[in-house]
């Protein structure tokens, strides 16, 4: 029997070691389109893990694991692991667990709601962090 | 890796069942910078955190809790913290200023403990 998710974490974390990825995800709510843009920051440990293989669950299985009621058995947590992705592609499977699919597959406007970018282009600065909206312009690049 | 199936631990004196052990672990913890380009120090279980605004941070989980009725414990260098908008999947933590206006903070913590999906 496939060893719980959570026991495989459990194991690589007391192996791995953790990877700081290079790209954020910056995403918009098209159902509150007044909120700020969101920056989605993958964890390091999580990184490690995918980029390891053999650890995380295939990623439709959270996608089912969705419809799931509360107290329900879920798949995700005894699912077979997948193997190892490249940094591109595990940023793929956060944006399909992390983010609503109503971001990146309902989406049907002409604005620009999801970008990946290189961290570097996330601004340090938060003086202005709530009016952040996603540069409709050619260039990665937030505005204020 | 190898598997020890016990119902029980004892150091020879004291014996406690192993799913005491296990029930009372905390299930995921973070402990990360809220400020500049957030960052996580270190994590258990967190897939990724979610910058939604000021003081206002999400934190996903890998392994999901098995209904939304878990405990969170959060705390940071602000004036208070609180946690809600929980899911199974998921949970926000707010950081709020001496004025109670929500404010980034340099230090935020969070763990959970429940039951596991």
């Amino acid at each position: 029997m496939t060893q719980h998710l959570w026991e495989r974490l459990l194991e690589a974390k007391s192996r791995l070691e953790p990877v700081q990825s290079k790209y954020r995800v910056l995403f918009e709510d098209p159902n509150a389109p007044d909120e700020p843009a969101k920056v989605l920051v993958p964890d390091p440990n999580w990184m490690a893990c995918a980029l390891e293989g053999g650890i995380l669950p295939p990623i439709d299985t959270y996608q089912r694991d969705r419809l799931v009621p509360d107290g329900q058995p879920k798949e995700h947590p005894y699912a077979e692991p997948i193997g190892a992705m490249t940094e591109e592609e595990a940023i793929e499977y956060l944006i399909m667990k992390d983010i609503d699919p109503v971001v990146w597959r309902d989406y049907k406007g002409n604005r620009t709601i999801l970008k990946i970018v290189p961290v570097e282009l996330i601004p340090s600065d938060r003086s202005f962090r709530n009016a952040w909206k996603i540069n409709q312009e050619a260039d990665e690049r937030i505005a204020a | 890796m190898s598997t020890l199936n016990v119902s029980n631990i004892t150091d020879g004196t004291d014996t406690v069942g192993t799913s005491y052990v296990l029930n009372g672990s905390a299930k995921a913890w973070v402990n990360f910078n809220g400020t500049g380009t957030i960052a996580t120090r270190d994590s258990f279980n967190v897939s990724s955190l979610t910058d939604n605004a000021t003081g206002n941070y999400t934190v996903n989980l890998t392994s999901s809790m098995s209904a939304a009725s878990y405990s969170i414990a959060t705390g940071g260098d602000n004036y208070h913290t609180a946690s809600y908008h929980v899911n199974a999947g998921s949970f926000t933590v707010f950081k709020y200023s001496a004025a109670h206006t929500n404010d980034d903070a340099s230090y935020v913590f969070a763990s959970i403990d429940g039951d596991l999906a």
